[in-house]
């Protein structure tokens, strides 16, 4: 990187017990209570599911990986870094480097997938393939360009993007093999990263609110034409390499659709109506359904670990407990 | 195997949509059948290979090794002919699109390369009817009708294996002691290999072994502990996993008092070091009363040294009562001992079960005061269900057996309370049912661990167990954990323990021969009856005396316990263990069940299994107009679980799989006081715990029926 990365210039000591925003300690909480390492998920167990893949489909979800390998490189490096100096409160500068810790933490667990399921060959081919793949560049540049812009508003936007949109072409691939009863154990480590985002997007979208709240009405109306023609740029790139990545097993359709549905919901984040109608968000209800990570989901011993544990909160019992 | 092109919805989305509301914010139970139907459309009839009469098939099977022709051999061709007919009559229909696909991808007979199938849902119950009853046609008959009508479900070995000439062991699970020396550890590893390879699940107790740092030959600091052999353990269930169609699966008990015991608790940290971590084998705690009163007085609890106590006392560690004995071996100098905070103890228990929803508990003093036979029970198997009692082997230099213990296996098999109670004659599904369950024990000699076939040949335990508890109360309007809801369970698991024990009587008396040590046992003593001999027992509300009267099902009086206590004594009884109530997963889907007598987790459930994925499950009876009584276990709560389970517990010799459910506001404070109000209550295990951590609000899936609260 060759600009000098922009440091906040006053710091005072955070204070947990003066909060301004009670939205900080919320989200605080949960992601903390969400904290995970891909050490956690026993991938060993898909080696087999791996092996009934036909090759076209391996390649396809090592250039899936490595395409959201980058995504969360860049998030975890730049990205939620890049949005502490804009923080309007200090919780949220201590929220953003949890954010920005997780995505690294997101961005091995790929590593985690490679090295269980294929070999280094195949994955150094599958990160050539991202380097040299246009579409997935594209996205990256625009992306990186609006972080390294002046408008921290701008930024959030592009952030949210990031989290709510741009990761969902690459999710959809591994909720498709888990409906499908593949590679199920890789599903639940993305399961994980899908409930960390999830937050995220929230979160920042939330915190691109607050700020307009500050700004004035045509300064209002600038954001908007600028979110939704930022959109529009990611999405008609997102499209190609959609179809560059799907075409091949003829599941480009559905992935649009589904990309339909996320960028509603950054947008939801964002605070702005929907920009598609609901005739073409109809994903299929298999990968909508196994979007959720919660706790309904019924393993046992034979299926995994699944995706709903948390870090408990420690409380210690009294005497009153112990009273029998 | 080959789908139809796609015209319209395909079965996969149509299941799933009954996780989505539909416009009406309505939950779609009709998208399910029609998955249901769609899937018997576009796949399974396409897939099924056809012949023209049942004869033709038979000698088919046969004669392509699909078929054990012993099985039908035991048989005139004439009355299989009549039996088929008989069960195709039932008219048998999957009422959800997880059952049609659970028993079709995963029990069905198919041809060896897996792609067309050779049976259908009658073809397996006939053969599982044929086999567990070995040329008895009546028995055959019985079995057939409990069977298809939905009353008896025996578990998945039996009901997947039985009547297959290429397949593994009937018994769903075994459990097996390790003592402190190379020879038993090296012969474990062994048996878990071999059992896993059989398709059972192996759970191991780990409570004799010297803990780290203990002497080897008298040398001070040379033992590793307990963890190197975990370590070896889950790679030696990995390994089979690999190999065999189900995944191998184990788990491993310590006892609260063992020194390695945090190191044991910690291999399940979020962060602990890959070296140590323990990510697929099960964890189970051993607790004995005295921690218990350890932490209410909030004073320390001494861990004991399982090398020296056994030079002590000349028995392993785990064979000691450490509630009886604890002062004592404080005492004593020649015991190293280490200390730390009972509740700490506790409170990092329950630290764990939030990160991991392990360990298990066994109430170790519970559970043996509750035993009828004689011996002590030290752990439990990978469902916190089974509790029998052991003695251990020893070894010959060369791993043969110098003197075999006993181990145990156990045959599982649940009751579908609905369908048992529509059905009338409980006597009669109890008998049938204990009689299909005897007969996987009298018919497995598992010659690879010997100590397990030692254990079965004199034991002939069985666990007869309970499923569709929620299910058949809300379908009844009753709300679970109500005080109607704890009568009916009662009341319901007293008639079918007194069931139980007079067909294992007259089974005892046909054979003329009790299980061995039976003379020992407080039903040879009559000690057991006075419960029921003493106290009466009937139903505490007029709802409960209503249904049961309703249906026909007669309560057993004490007299009629004067007189099976009288024949008990005459006869004995043939099984050491009768009842235990598994989890049930795979077999409540097939049977239309809520789990075990668990509330359900979610009114849709989200099954994930290595073979299916994601697919949804509503749960059974449960329709738009009595959603309320179908309120899931977190917003039950532990403690009407946990009264339910009481209940139960009672009436039950064996233990009962018992998960208790939290919102994610709990802390571990909240678990344990679950955890000492069901020690209180007399609960013998606590199985899984879990936590539901609801999406923060703004970021959940729209309409979906699953997230919202």
């Amino acid at each position: 990187m060759t600009e000098k990365l922009t440091l906040v210039s006053h710091v005072d000591a955070i204070n947990w017990n003066r909060i301004q925003d009670d939205k900080d300690v919320e989200v605080w909480n949960r992601l903390t209570a969400n904290f995970w390492l891909p050490e956690k998920v026993p991938l060993s167990g898909d080696v087999q599911s791996w092996a009934t893949l036909t090759p076209e489909e391996q390649t396809l979800t090592m250039r899936v990986f490595t395409g959201l390998t980058l995504l969360d490189t860049i998030q975890g490096t730049v990205g939620a870094v890049s949005l502490i100096p804009d923080a309007l409160t200090p919780h949220e500068e201590a929220v953003y480097t949890n954010i920005a810790f997780m995505e690294s933490v997101h961005a091995k667990s790929y590593s985690s997938i490679f090295s269980t399921l294929c070999s280094t060959p195949e994955i150094d081919a599958a990160f050539r393939w991202s380097t040299e793949n246009q579409n997935l560049q594209r996205k990256a540049q625009i992306v990186l360009d609006y972080y390294h812009g002046e408008d921290p508003l701008k930024r959030k936007v592009a952030s949210t993007l990031l989290e709510s949109f741009l990761f969902y072409s690459g999710f959809y691939l591994p909720m498709y093999w888990s409906s499908r009863a593949k590679l199920t154990n890789t599903a639940d480590m993305i399961r994980l990263i899908i409930r960390d985002e999830a937050v995220h997007g929230y979160y920042i979208g939330y915190k691109f609110q607050k700020g307009l709240e500050l700004e004035s009405e045509a300064r209002r109306e600038e954001l908007k034409d600028y979110t939704f023609s930022l959109l529009y740029d990611l999405y008609e790139n997102e499209v190609q390499y959609t179809h560059d990545l799907y075409d091949g097993l003829g599941m480009a359709e559905d992935v649009k659709k589904f990309l339909h549905y996320n960028a509603n919901k950054a947008l939801m984040n964002l605070g702005y109506e929907a920009l598609f109608p609901a005739n073409v968000c109809d994903v299929s209800p298999a990968i909508l359904s196994a979007l959720s990570p919660n706790a309904d989901e019924n393993h046992d011993f034979f299926s995994g670990s699944g995706s709903s544990y948390v870090i408990g909160k420690h409380e210690e019992t009294t005497d009153d407990d112990w009273d029998f | 195997m080959i789908d139809a092109p796609r015209t319209g919805m395909d079965y996969h989305s149509l299941n799933a949509m009954l996780n989505l509301y539909d416009a009406e914010g309505k939950i779609q139970f009709d998208k399910d059948r029609e998955a249901a139907r769609e899937y018997f459309l576009q796949h399974v009839n396409q897939n099924t290979v056809f012949f023209h009469s049942l004869k033709e098939r038979l000698d088919y099977l046969v004669e392509k090794k699909y078929y054990e022709p012993e099985v039908l051999a035991q048989y005139d061709f004439t009355f299989i002919q009549a039996l088929t007919e008989r069960a195709y009559a039932k008219k048998f229909r999957f009422p959800t699109f997880l059952g049609a696909f659970k028993y079709y991808t995963s029990y069905t007979l198919k041809t060896f390369d897996g792609k067309r199938y050779l049976e259908r849902y009658e073809d397996r119950v006939v053969m599982v009817a044929l086999t567990l009853a070995a040329g008895d046609e009546g028995l055959a008959t019985a079995l057939v009708d409990e069977i298809v009508s939905g009353r008896f479900q025996p578990a998945t070995p039996t009901f997947l294996n039985a009547g297959k000439a290429q397949r593994g062991e009937f018994v769903s699970c075994f459990l097996l002691r390790i003592e402190d020396n190379m020879e038993s550890i090296g012969r474990s590893i062994n048996s878990a290999l071999q059992l896993s390879k059989r398709g059972g699940g192996v759970a191991l107790s780990l409570s004799n072994i010297r803990e780290a740092g203990a002497p080897i030959k008298h040398i001070e600091n040379q033992s590793s502990g307990i963890i190197p052999v975990m370590k070896l353990l889950e790679d030696s269930f990995t390994y089979a996993n690999q190999l065999g169609a189900r995944q191998g699966a184990g788990a491993v008990y310590l006892s609260a008092h063992h020194p390695d015991i945090m190191k044991f608790l910690d291999t399940k940290r979020e962060n602990a070091d890959e070296k140590i971590r323990i990510k697929t084998l099960s964890l189970g705690v051993v607790v004995p009363d005295i921690t218990f009163e350890l932490a209410r007085k909030n004073e320390e609890m001494y861990l004991f040294s399982p090398y020296d106590v056994e030079r002590v006392y000349g028995v392993p560690f785990g064979d000691i009562s450490i509630t009886e004995k604890y002062d004592e071996m404080v005492d004593d100098a020649r015991i190293r001992k280490t200390k730390i905070s009972a509740r700490q103890f506790f409170q990092t228990v329950a630290e764990l079960q939030f990160e991991s929803g392990y360990p298990y508990i066994v109430f170790e003093d519970t559970v043996n005061n509750a035993n009828p036979v004689a011996g002590r029970i030290n752990m439990s198997n990978l469902c916190s269900e089974i509790l029998q009692v052991n003695t251990p082997s020893t070894f010959n230099e060369d791993l043969t057996y110098a003197e075999t213990g006993k181990d145990i296996s156990c045959n599982l098999g649940s009751m579908n309370i609905a369908t048992a109670m529509d059905g009338g004659n409980l006597a009669q599904t109890v008998e049938i049912a204990v009689r299909g369950l005897t007969a996987v024990s009298t018919q497995s000699a598992i010659d690879a661990v010997p100590s397990i076939r030692y254990g079965n040949d004199r034991a002939h335990a069985i666990g007869l167990g309970q499923m569709n508890l929620h299910g058949y109360l809300g379908r009844e309007r009753i709300h679970y954990g109500s005080e109607e809801g704890v009568d009916f369970t009662n009341i319901y698991f007293y008639t079918v323990l007194f069931h139980a024990i007079a067909a294992s009587n007259t089974i005892a008396k046909e054979q003329g021969t009790a299980f061995e040590g039976f003379e020992n046992s407080k039903y040879a003593s009559g000690e057991f009856f006075d419960k029921y001999t003493e106290q009466e027992w009937v139903p505490a509300t007029a709802r409960v005396a209503e249904i049961f009267a309703e249906a026909g099902i007669s309560i057993p009086t004490q007299d009629d316990w004067r007189e099976l206590k009288a024949k008990v004594q005459k006869d004995g009884i043939f099984n050491q263990n009768l009842q235990a109530v598994p989890p049930t997963g795979s077999i409540s889907y097939i049977n239309n069940s809520t789990s075990s007598i668990h509330p359900i987790a979610s009114r849709i459930e989200i099954r994930k299994e290595g073979k299916l994925g994601r697919v949804y499950y509503p749960a059974p009876f449960m329709d738009n107009d009595n959603l309320e009584y179908f309120q899931d276990a977190y917003e039950i709560g532990p403690e009407k679980i946990i009264d339910t389970y009481a209940a139960a517990t009672q009436h039950v010799d064996q233990g009962l799989s018992l998960t208790l459910f939290f919102k994610d506001t709990a802390t571990t404070r909240d678990i344990n006081k679950a955890q000492i109000y069901a020690w209180r209550k007399g609960i013998k295990t606590i199985y899984y715990i879990r936590i539901r951590q609801m999406a923060l609000e703004g970021t959940e899936v729209d309409g979906c029926v699953s997230c919202m609260l």
